[in-house]
């Protein structure tokens, strides 16, 4: 028996012509994991809002069919009404956070659904607990790291021991041990509770080991629903990339050019006086694509900053040659104009026919006039990704560039990347099968600050 | 201290800075309040810190331009169509001083309530209007989430080899941030309501009983405002 169930759901967002589900019929089962594939812009996302009533009630939009939940339809029971039969764990975790001090956080639920007050808090030690955080909770949110934070935002759901559980690429932020740890952790707890779980994520690799069922969302349309034997066949015959470490990108290089960029003995502290890097040395030539790899919080953005000459080292010494752009994480965050072409044209002084080549180059050709807010978020990625690419610098700087991408679209990104060998390329990734795709040379960062060149 | 009582507290001294007649007593509040805000940790004080003594040094500075009051003349400059004559007179300054001082004094006292007060135990610890102080609590992270966004801006601008230089260029990122806050917070309402933020039968955490300086800090709230009435 399906405790949640999608009929012929489809769905259209305010001032979308394009539906982001079409016909959609889905049932989840108690204890059951399955895991939602899909190209970025596919609806995963949006199915997922739609079993927790988010799709039509906060959205708004174009709805027709039906989502039940234990009995509840959605159209009459808005998402506050479902919580705590269905909870939600979001891609980032700074957008979900409500408090500042861990234990609220955790409660806060608790506290909407109306559990009795003398439960809250021993129901909110038990989440942070059975996630391993409990000594989290004197602690203030900002003070965590990316997979603290992710593991007191899973307590968070967990707390409300819900029969359905949604977690929308909740590993996007952490690094492969990380992730692993967390995904283990979540699906672990579900089946121990019967929960069922609808898991949406853009890393497949470790999913597909882990869950019982698998969906395939193309443009909107359930393409595939079946076990995860079957599927594993299926998205080998269409949609190989789902299933292999990242495809053929073309030979990797021995030769470089000059070097431009040279990072020799360089220390960095911030404000804290947490030294992040010490004594690192890193070398950059001209051809060469570097991938930049290492647990959260071993300092590869700190170093990836100074190669870019954003930041100046305490210590040690930094010789750049020509230009350097950086691409930071998230940047689909960061718009500065009001047009795509504008965009892409500040760092190349109003130059609208270079932007125009940059925003062809990454698959946005006749976008030049849209506004940067009402592009997808991946859109919104490649147009961050056109911005760094059209001033054609000689070192170009991209600090998790796959997050939240698809492995289709990833598989372009190496392909465009090692289309230009007249740059040096440094790439931050925790995507360990992107880095070995795309890079020359891969550099291991460690806690302990060692640089190990492989 | 429990986070109401001292929000109490600070309300009376900006009140009693608000209804106070002479310049020295609301300069002696806002000196107060200043001493409190600089105890705070230097990263996250700054913004406010600019933000107080910035708004009230420019009013200081602009309304002697835009009041028109008698008094001994320091400066008279030409005369702008629709404003008239410029000038600066003795009781404009003082005049100028004294509404300074008083914008000080607020704002100093929001700064404080912003830097040292546990807004979740502020949140936790009201019986009533909980979603309007979730909303006031939430509002005052803003300026932390406002700081980041803006370094994030400079960070992007600068990535592809621009310096924003100038209050001009400063200036051109304020929509920008202004629109990437607004995205953030539709996001941050989206997963309150997942959580069930709304629902009518919300309990709360137990608040632990108040000791002997909550009392004492509601009376002096209530006390600084009697006494910026009367005497201040």
């Amino acid at each position: 028996m399906a405790l949640a169930r999608a009929e012929s759901l489809s769905f259209a967002y305010p001032g979308s012509t394009v539906p982001a589900l079409r016909d959609v019929s889905v049932g989840l089962t108690p204890g059951e994991v399955t895991l939602v594939l899909g190209c970025s812009g596919s609806g995963k996302s949006t199915l997922l809002r739609a079993f927790a009533g988010l799709v039509p009630h906060f959205h708004g939009g174009r709805f027709s069919g039906r989502v039940e939940l234990a009995g509840l339809d959605t159209r009459r029971h808005g998402p506050a009404q479902l919580a705590g039969t269905v909870a939600t764990l979001f891609q980032d975790p700074e957008d979900q956070v409500v408090f500042t001090r861990v234990l609220n956080e955790v409660a806060f639920g608790l506290e909407n659904v109306g559990t009795p007050p003398q439960e809250i808090e021993a129901r909110a030690l038990a989440a942070l607990a059975s996630v391993g955080a409990e000594h989290l909770s004197g602690r203030l949110v900002a003070e965590l790291s990316g997979g603290e934070l992710q593991r007191v935002c899973l307590a968070a759901t967990l707390a409300l021991e819900p029969r359905l559980l949604l977690l929308d690429e909740p590993t996007s932020q952490l690094d492969p041990e990380g992730a692993k740890a967390l995904l283990e952790l979540a699906l672990r707890l579900a089946r121990e509770r019967g929960t069922a779980v609808l898991l949406s994520e853009q890393r497949p690799a470790l999913p597909l080991e882990l869950c019982d069922r698998v969906l395939l969302l193309d443009d909107g349309r359930l393409t595939f629903d079946g076990p995860v034997g079957r599927a594993r066949a299926w998205l080998e015959e269409h949609h190989p990339l789902f299933v292999s470490a990242g495809g053929d990108v073309g030979v990797h290089l021995h030769h470089f050019g000059e070097v431009t960029s040279r990072l020799d003995g360089v220390s960095y502290a911030y404000e804290d006086h947490l030294l992040v890097l010490d004594d690192a040395s890193l070398e950059l030539r001209r051809g060469e694509i570097v991938a930049l790899v290492g647990p959260n919080g071993s300092g590869k953005t700190t170093l990836a900053k100074l190669a870019a000459g954003l930041l100046e080292p305490q210590s040690g010494r930094v010789d750049r040659r020509g230009r350097a752009t950086y691409l930071s994480q998230d940047p689909g965050r960061y718009v500065l104009r009001e047009r795509a072409d504008e965009e892409v044209s500040v760092g190349v002084h109003g130059d609208l026919a270079a932007a125009s080549r940059a925003l062809a180059a990454v698959g946005l050709a006749g976008h030049e006039a849209r506004h940067p807010r009402d592009l997808s978020s991946g859109e919104r990625e490649r147009l961050a990704l056109a911005a760094v690419l059209a001033p054609e610098p000689d070192l170009l700087v991209l600090d998790e560039p796959t997050r939240g991408v698809d492995p289709e679209r990833k598989h372009e990104l190496a392909v465009l990347l090692r289309a230009n060998r007249r740059r040096a390329t440094l790439v931050v990734t925790h995507d360990e099968a992107f880095a070995r795709a795309v890079a020359d040379r891969i550099v291991s960062l460690a806690l302990d600050r060692e640089l190990v060149h492989a | 201290m429990r986070p109401a009582p001292a929000a109490a507290l600070l309300f009376g001294l900006a009140a009693a800075a608000l209804l106070a007649r002479h310049t020295a007593s609301v300069a002696a509040l806002a000196a107060v309040l200043l001493v409190v805000c600089l105890r705070a940790p230097v990263s996250r004080r700054w913004p406010y810190l600019i933000g107080s003594l910035g708004s009230a040094s420019a009013l200081f500075v602009l309304t002697p331009f835009v009041e028109r009051l008698p008094g001994t003349v320091f400066w008279s400059g030409p005369t702008i169509p629709v404003v008239g004559t410029l000038d600066v007179t003795s009781t404009e300054l003082s005049g100028a001083l004294f509404n300074a001082c008083r914008l000080a004094a607020v704002s100093l006292a929001f700064s404080a309530y912003a830097l040292w007060l546990d807004h979740d135990r502020l949140v936790q610890a009201a019986g009533f209007a909980r979603r309007s102080v979730l909303a006031v609590a939430l509002a005052t992270r803003l300026v932390p989430a406002l700081e980041r966004d803006a370094a994030g801006l400079v960070e992007a601008l600068r990535g592809r080899g621009v310096e924003p230089e100038g209050i001009r260029g400063r200036a051109r990122l304020l929509s920008p941030l202004l629109a990437g806050s607004l995205e953030r917070s539709l996001s941050l309402a989206e997963a309150m309501e997942a959580r069930g933020f709304g629902r009518p039968d919300a309990t709360r955490l137990p608040q632990p009983r108040w000791g002997l300086r909550e009392p004492l800090a509601l009376a002096g709230a209530a006390l600084a405002v009697v006494v910026g009435v009367l005497w201040l």
